[in-house]
Parts: C-alpha cells; sequence; structure tokens
C-alpha cells in the first residue's frame, strides 16, 4: 500500500515537471518535498541495525543541503543529468534515510534537527527576499522575491505544527497508555 | 556503538566532501558563481562571430591583438537594469581613459531584431559611447543562440514584455580568450585586471 | 529544617562549577563596571574608544553570566522533578565558553564597541574602529550561546512535555483553569516551563537577526530593514534579560522553604501569574522603542499598557508569598536566606523605576538619561545576581545552615548597601538629566559619578568575599 502511494506521489511530481521550469516555488516547495515524501513512505515501515543510523541521517542532511543551493536548483534545469540525479536522489538520498533513521534518534536530537530546520528556512527566506542579484539565473526577480516569501510561510507553518503535540502532550498520553504508567 | 560512529564520520567526510566539490570548496553557491570560476579556471578561445556595430561596420570579436576586449550584454528598450549598467559601463570608461589603457569597450544586443542601428546608435548616444573607445553592437540572428552559449547568458522573458538576463562586464584577453566575468561596479576588479592582461 | 524526598537527584557538581565561573565572571565585569563609572568622575582615564569596548564587554559579559547563572540554577532545580541528560549540559556549557571566547576576542582583540545590543547598523558601520570581522566574530559568539541554550531547553522541555501532559500542563494551564488540584505542576515546573517557551521565542527571533546582520556585513549588498531589525533585537534582548531572572527566582521556590518549613505551594493564583508572564514579557518589548516615532501609535500604548501587567502580577504574587511564608516562620537570616530575599526585594522594587520609564511621557524625557541604567542595575544587581549568589552560598552550605558570621554579616552589608547606593546614585543622576553611555562627563556631573563609583567599589568588596568564600568552600569540599 505505502509502495502505491509512494509512486503516486513520484508520478505527482513528475507531472509537476512541466512547471517547474517557470517557477521557482512549484520546483522547490512542490516538487523537491514530493519527490522527498515519496522516498519517505519506502522508508516509514523498515528498519536497520543501529550502526546505520548515523550514517542514513547524515547522507539524508547532506543531500538535502545540496538541493538547497541555487546552484542545484538552476543546473537542474540546465541540463538533463541533473534532471535525473534529482528524481533520484531526492526520494532515496534524502526521503528514504531519512525515514530509516528519524525512528531511532533520540528526542533531543529531533528537536534540534527541527529547529535547524526552521532556521535554516527562515534565514533562506531572508536570502530570496533580500537579495540584491538574481540567485537563479533561469527565473525572474519577482519569482526569486516569491519563493522567499515561501520559505518564510514554511518556517512559520512548520513550527506551529511542530509545537502544537509539544503543547497538548497527546503523543504522551499515547505512551503512557502503551507504557501502561503515570509518572506524576 | 564504535562501529555506527565509525561509519557516520565516514558519511560525514564523504558529504562534506561532496557538498565542498559541489560548491568549488564552498565558494560557489549560485549558477552565475559557478559560470564565473570556471571561466576563469579555463579560459575558452572566442569563436569568431562578426558583430555588426551601430555605425553599421562588421566587427570580428575579440579581434583586438594588442587591448583587452569588454562586453556587456544588453538590450536597448530594457527600461531598469540596463540603463542603469549602462550608466555603469560609461563610468568604467572614463576611469579607463583615465588610467590611458587600451580597451575596446562593447555594449552588445541579444535582441538583433528589435534593436536596430538605429537603436543602438540612440543607446550609445544615450551613454556617451563615441564608436571608437566603446562601441553598441548586434550579433548576426545565427549565431546568437551560439554566443549566448558560449558566455553562458541566460536570457528569460519577464511578464512585460522585455527580459531579464544575467548582467555583467566580460573580458576578452588581447589573445582572444575569454577569461573574467564581473559586477558591473566592481570598477576596481575590472580595471586590475585590465592592467594584468594588457601587461 | 524541612527534609523533603525529590524524584531525581540533580546534576551537583557541573552547576558548582558554573555558579563558580559565574561568580568570577560577575566579579570581573564588576570591576569593568568600576572603571566606567570612575572614568566618567574623572578619577581615572580611558581612552573613548577603549571605554566603549569595556562598556560592550560589561554588556555582553554580565547579561551572559547572568544568564549563564539563571540557567544553571532552572538545571539544577528541574533535575529535581525530570530526569535530565548530564551530557546535554556539558555540551551546553562547551557552546557556552567557545560563544564568549569568540566575544571577547571580538571585543579586546578586534576592538568591536558597538554595544551588547548589536544594534544595526552599528556593527558595520564603524568608522574604521573595528573591522567587520570583529563584528562577524561578535555575532557568531552570541549564536553559539543560542544554539547553548536552545539544547537545554530541549531536554529540559521534552522532559517536562513527557511527565506533566504536555507543555499546556507543565506551564500549569491546565491547572489554572480546572483548579483540580491534582493537575498542578510545582511551582519550579511552572516557572521553567514559562521560561522555556517564551525565552525560546525571544532566541528565535534574536538568531534571525544575528544570522541577517551576519550575511549584511559580509556581503552589504543585502539591506537589513533597520526598523526590522531594531524591533527583533529588542524583542530578543528584553526576553532574554527578563528570562535570567525568572530563572533565577526558582531558587527563592526551592531553598526558601527549606528555611520555613513550608513547601512553596502551587496557587491557582500563582499558576495564572505565570501565564500572565509568558504573554506579556513578550508584548511589553515595545518600551524598548518609545523613542521611535515611526513606531505604530498601538504597539507604543500596548509597550505602555502592557509595562504596568508584566512583570506586576508575579512579583505581587511571590513577594506577598514569600512575606506570608516568612512571616512567624522563625527564619533564620544566613548568608543564603539574606541575599534570596534580597533578591526578590530587588526584583520587585527596580520594578518601579522601570514602570516609570515605561510611560511614554517620562520615557521621552528619561530614556537616555542614568535612570535607564538605574532601574535595570536594581533588578539585576540587586535581583538576579544576589539570588545567583545566594543559591551559590546554599551549594556549599555545611551543618551550620542558619547561622551567619560576622564577616558573612559584613559581606551582605556591604554587598547590599554598597548595591543600593550604586544604584540610587544612577537614578538621582538620571532624575538630573545625565546622560547614558557617554565616555566623557562634564565637570557639573562628576560629583554624582565619584558616589556612584564609591558604591561600586563597596558593592565590589562585598561581592568579592562572597565569592571567594563559595570557591574556598567549593576547594575544601572538593578535598573532603
Amino acid at each position: 500500500m505505502t509502495i502505491v502511494l509512494a509512486a503516486g506521489l513520484f508520478a505527482l511530481a513528475a507531472i509537476t515537471q512541466i512547471w517547474v521550469a517557470a517557477d521557482p516555488v512549484i520546483h522547490v516547495l512542490v516538487q523537491f518535498p514530493l519527490l522527498g515524501l515519496s522516498g519517505y513512505l519506502l522508508g516509514r515501515d523498515r528498519f536497520i541495525p543501529g550502526h546505520w543510523v548515523g550514517p542514513a541521517l547524515t547522507l539524508a542532511i547532506f543531500f538535502f543541503l545540496f538541493w538547497m543551493l541555487p546552484r542545484s536548483v538552476d543546473e537542474a534545469l540546465a541540463n538533463w543529468q541533473m534532471h535525473v540525479v534529482k528524481f533520484i536522489t531526492l526520494p532515496l538520498g534524502t526521503g528514504l534515510p531519512l525515514a530509516l533513521s528519524w525512528k531511532y534518534l533520540p528526542p533531543v536530537l529531533k528537536g534540534f534537527l527541527k529547529a535547524q530546520c526552521i532556521t535554516m528556512f527562515g534565514v533562506l527566506g531572508f536570502l530570496y527576499t533580500h537579495a540584491p542579484v538574481r540567485i537563479c539565473n533561469s527565473y525572474l526577480v519577482d519569482d526569486q522575491i516569491r519563493l522567499g516569501y515561501g520559505f518564510f510561510y514554511v518556517a512559520c507553518g512548520l513550527s506551529i505544527f511542530w509545537t502544537i503535540p509539544v503543547f497538548t502532550g497527546r503523543q504522551t498520553q499515547v505512551r503512557r497508555a502503551l507504557q501502561g504508567t503515570h509518572l506524576s | 556503538m564504535r562501529k555506527g560512529l565509525f561509519l557516520t564520520m565516514a558519511a560525514v567526510l564523504f558529504g562534506s566532501a561532496g557538498l565542498a566539490w559541489s560548491t568549488d570548496g564552498l565558494r560557489v553557491f549560485t549558477a552565475e558563481g559557478a559560470r564565473r570560476m570556471e571561466i576563469a579556471r579555463e579560459q575558452p578561445q572566442v569563436p569568431g562571430m562578426v558583430l555588426q556595430t551601430m555605425s553599421g561596420d562588421l566587427e570580428k570579436l575579440g579581434n583586438q591583438p594588442d587591448k583587452v576586449t569588454l562586453i556587456e550584454f544588453i538590450y536597448t528598450t530594457c527600461p531598469t537594469i540596463c540603463q542603469s549598467s549602462g550608466g555603469e559601463f560609461a563610468h568604467l570608461r572614463d576611469l579607463l581613459v583615465e588610467k590611458d589603457l587600451p580597451v575596446r569597450m562593447m555594449s552588445v544586443s541579444f535582441d538583433p531584431v528589435a534593436d536596430t542601428l538605429e537603436a543602438l546608435a540612440d543607446y550609445g548616444a544615450l551613454h556617451e559611447a563615441d564608436g571608437q573607445y566603446w562601441t553598441v553592437a548586434r550579433p548576426q540572428l545565427p549565431d546568437l543562440t551560439e554566443m549566448l552559449d558560449f558566455f553562458r547568458v541566460t536570457v528569460i522573458p519577464d511578464n512585460w514584455g522585455g527580459y531579464q538576463h544575467n548582467i555583467a562586464v566580460l573580458l576578452i584577453n588581447p589573445e582572444g580568450r575569454f577569461s573574467g566575468v564581473f559586477n558591473t561596479d566592481a570598477y576596481k576588479e575590472i580595471t586590475e585586471a585590465v592592467e594584468r592582461a594588457s601587461r | 529544617m524541612m527534609e523533603q524526598t525529590y524524584p531525581y537527584k540533580p546534576q551537583a557538581g557541573a552547576v558548582k562549577l558554573t555558579m563558580l565561573l559565574g561568580g568570577v565572571v560577575f566579579l570581573l565585569m564588576m570591576v569593568f563596571g568600576l572603571a566606567l563609572r570612575a572614568t566618567q568622575g574623572g578619577l581615572f582615564e580611558i581612552d573613548p574608544a577603549i571605554f566603549y569596548q569595556i562598556m560592550t564587554a560589561h554588556g555582553a559579559g554580565m547579561v551572559g553570566s547572568a544568564a549563564l547563572t539563571g540557567a544553571a540554577i532552572m538545571w539544577y532545580f528541574v533535575g529535581r522533578y525530570v530526569n535530565l541528560n548530564a551530557a546535554i549540559y556539558w555540551v551546553f556549557l562547551g557552546l557556552f565558553l567557545i560563544g564568549v571566547a569568540l566575544i571577547l576576542g571580538s571585543i579586546f582583540y578586534g576592538e568591536f564597541g558597538g554595544g551588547w545590543t548589536f544594534l544595526f547598523p552599528l556593527p558595520a558601520i564603524s568608522g574604521g574602529a573595528w573591522d567587520v570581522e570583529a563584528a562577524v566574530a561578535f555575532c557568531f559568539g552570541y549564536l553559539f550561546i543560542g544554539v547553548g541554550f536552545l539544547l537545554i531547553y530541549l531536554d529540559m522541555g521534552y522532559r517536562i512535555a513527557i511527565n506533566y501532559d504536555g507543555f499546556l500542563g507543565g506551564l500549569g494551564w491546565r491547572f489554572a483553569w480546572s483548579g483540580n488540584q491534582e493537575l498542578a505542576p510545582p511551582p519550579t515546573i511552572i516557572a521553567a516551563a514559562s521560561v522555556i517557551v517564551f525565552n525560546s521565542i525571544g532566541i528565535v527571533f534574536g538568531a534571525m537577526v544575528l544570522v541577517a546582520s551576519i550575511i549584511n556585513l559580509l556581503f552589504p549588498s543585502f539591506v537589513v530593514d533597520p526598523l526590522m531589525a531594531k524591533n527583533a533585537i529588542y524583542f530578543f534582548g528584553h526576553v532574554f534579560i527578563n528570562a535570567t531572572i525568572y530563572m533565577a527566582v526558582v531558587a527563592v521556590y526551592e531553598i526558601i522553604p527549606e528555611y520555613t518549613g513550608k513547601p512553596w505551594k502551587t496557587t491557582r493564583v500563582f499558576a495564572l501569574a505565570w501565564v500572565a508572564i509568558v504573554i506579556f514579557v513578550q508584548a511589553v518589548y515595545f518600551h524598548h522603542l518609545l523613542q521611535d516615532a515611526v513606531m505604530p501609535d498601538w504597539a507604543l500604548a500596548l509597550g505602555q499598557i502592557v509595562s504596568y501587567a508584566s512583570g506586576i502580577p508575579l512579583m505581587a504574587v511571590t513577594t506577598f508569598s514569600l512575606c506570608v511564608y516568612v512571616k512567624g516562620s522563625g527564619l533564620k537570616w544566613d548568608l543564603t536566606s539574606s541575599l534570596l530575599v534580597l533578591g526578590v526585594a530587588g526584583w520587585t522594587l527596580g520594578s518601579i523605576p522601570a514602570t516609570i520609564d515605561g510611560m511614554v511621557a517620562v520615557n521621552r524625557l528619561m530614556h537616555n538619561t542614568q535612570w535607564v541604567p538605574g532601574h535595570f542595575h536594581t533588578y539585576l544587581l540587586l535581583g538576579e545576581v544576589a539570588m545567583a549568589f545566594g543559591f551559590s552560598a546554599w551549594l556549599v552550605r555545611g551543618k551550620e545552615q542558619g547561622i551567619r558570621s560576622g564577616l558573612e554579616r559584613f559581606a551582605f552589608l556591604s554587598y547590599a548597601l554598597g548595591g543600593a547606593g550604586f544604584v540610587l546614585v544612577f537614578l538621582w543622576s538620571g532624575a538630573s538629566s545625565i546622560p547614558r553611555r557617554w565616555a566623557i562627563h562634564l565637570e557639573s556631573w562628576q560629583f554624582q559619578d565619584r558616589i556612584g563609583t564609591f558604591f561600586a567599589a563597596v558593592a565590589i568588596l562585598g561581592s568579592l568575599l562572597i565569592v571567594s568564600r563559595y570557591t574556598l568552600r567549593l576547594m575544601r569540599k572538593g578535598e573532603e
């Protein structure tokens, strides 16, 4: 079932290829996440030995960083080799290893990575809205600024999405029910 | 535990190397930066294209054995950045003339259909390009794609009937090699590069 | 004495080391402050460029060590209720020290003198006084410290969320809403959860403006909107410095009951006061921008109105509770209890000039006078630092708890009276329109400067005795 879903997301990402050359928001904030998510789904129910958790997470982080470089975004439009690289590494280099390692990570590291992720989107938002030059040769300045605001919205959305469970503590109720303990 | 740590360290090294490689050692983050880096390294020979200057004469590009050629790509109907960079190009001309450096400066249109000779001449007059030290020119239509490809100029239509393009001052040395890309207001860097190349 | 058991044992060793570091830095920064006051009073001569470097170091160093000691106090007592990860604390301390090294390097090697608030665009336009690299190093120093705080907040926050049914539980909001005493977390947990919430938001804004400043310093063509930067910086600065006191006050909640024999109870009013803090401490920062005529009127009005409402509920609750607990309890005045009670008193009294300065009409006249350092020295020197010193004294307490020797009595009085005199001179100077942050003072101002210098020296004498006592006892305990 998850494989079908993953394939579906991948197909959806392939369809968005029609618009990516014209709109960086679709390219970076729709196609990239779709590709990543399709890989994530593949790894969600799979398990790896403990000593592969660190390398998997590292791999995911580096590919993530690579695809945040404006140069990579540009080159994914300029030549076909990078097209292929994009469709392979976003699902299999980012989403999949992230899903494989995430479930083993200690909570503080998870929180730290989430905080870094929000900060990075905030900084990208600042860079793309304030750049005095065009960052991507393939896109118009107006689109670049739109992408910058997109990064800001993502940062805001993620911070809300990730902090609400911390406040409500619903997760902890579930955990308590599972463990059958009452701590306080 | 130790195995995991070892593998993670290896992955970090591998990832850092990959990231360093894809940014040319953390120096290049954009395609424009990559273009400048590669040109400085490879210094490709400029293909023998012929341009038509605003006076109607034909001139082979970069065929100036005794001097440096500086090029800037523009289109004359541009309402914004080409005008200000035209002003910057004029200021650069003043600086180079003051230093008595032998240079051929060209503003080259990438829109040879809309930019008639008259339009080129108007643009030249506006920025006081004399046609000798600095001229305005356009390529032959069949050469256009190859020329933009060679200089890695990306031109995309904006939504107002104009274009957005990566504007820069491009340097061709006396040997006819494309060897430098500069911001249009980087006067000091350009002057120094011209001095080095003319020596 | 009351004996109470807790689920977990705090990490005393790391915290003791932190309090030693904090105490020594406090002392050093006080000496810097003394040098600044003496220079203003004409008793001492420093080149103005160096004056501003020392002022920057004094500001950043005091805020930093207040935050460090506050964090240590909070970590220690939160560690009684939840199981904290010691490794995280060491990473925090390491990051903090890297940050301190960068900041000190940027100031005394790079000659950065742009003030602890690094207000945009001053770090970028020094007029040749310091290089861009120095300003960048200063900003990176702050970032390291920010990351350290993020880590300990994450660990404490995660444990609190797990054990107290999410932050709504840990903040005491579920209890405040329902009144069900079974849902009431201990005061320490409420304070910690509240600080984690608002200070994390503050640090996020601080980090954003720091990164933007660094980018602007390195690539000046990335222009930052100065008003936006000022808002972000003062939001961060206000929240962060307030958090130091809210972290330190935990020591009062945890230690005073040992003297009174009555545990500090979480009442509904107490929980509601902390609800108010979490919201108001953020909304009130506008009162730092009352001089900025371009700010919208509603923001300035909010700044003034919330100034009344911000600290006052909690201070009222804490001070009132303290009086009730102490009254008739036969509390013994030793160094710990005296310093902690002084801390609450200084914090409360400091809010009076602060609230006065938070009024638009007053602020127009007083903002750039010594009234402002007067008010914040009241609740920092006599509030946060007193609480930190009290906590340190408690950490090295012996069997003689409740007894005060003659020397301890002298040290306390010297610290309290010297400190009180010092802040009163600041307030007096502010009332007589003497400007703040000036390296060179007119002769007619120097009389007051010299009195201030004298009181500063007295307070430093007291601090020296308190810190030395702590250090000696720590060494003796280490030998045992």
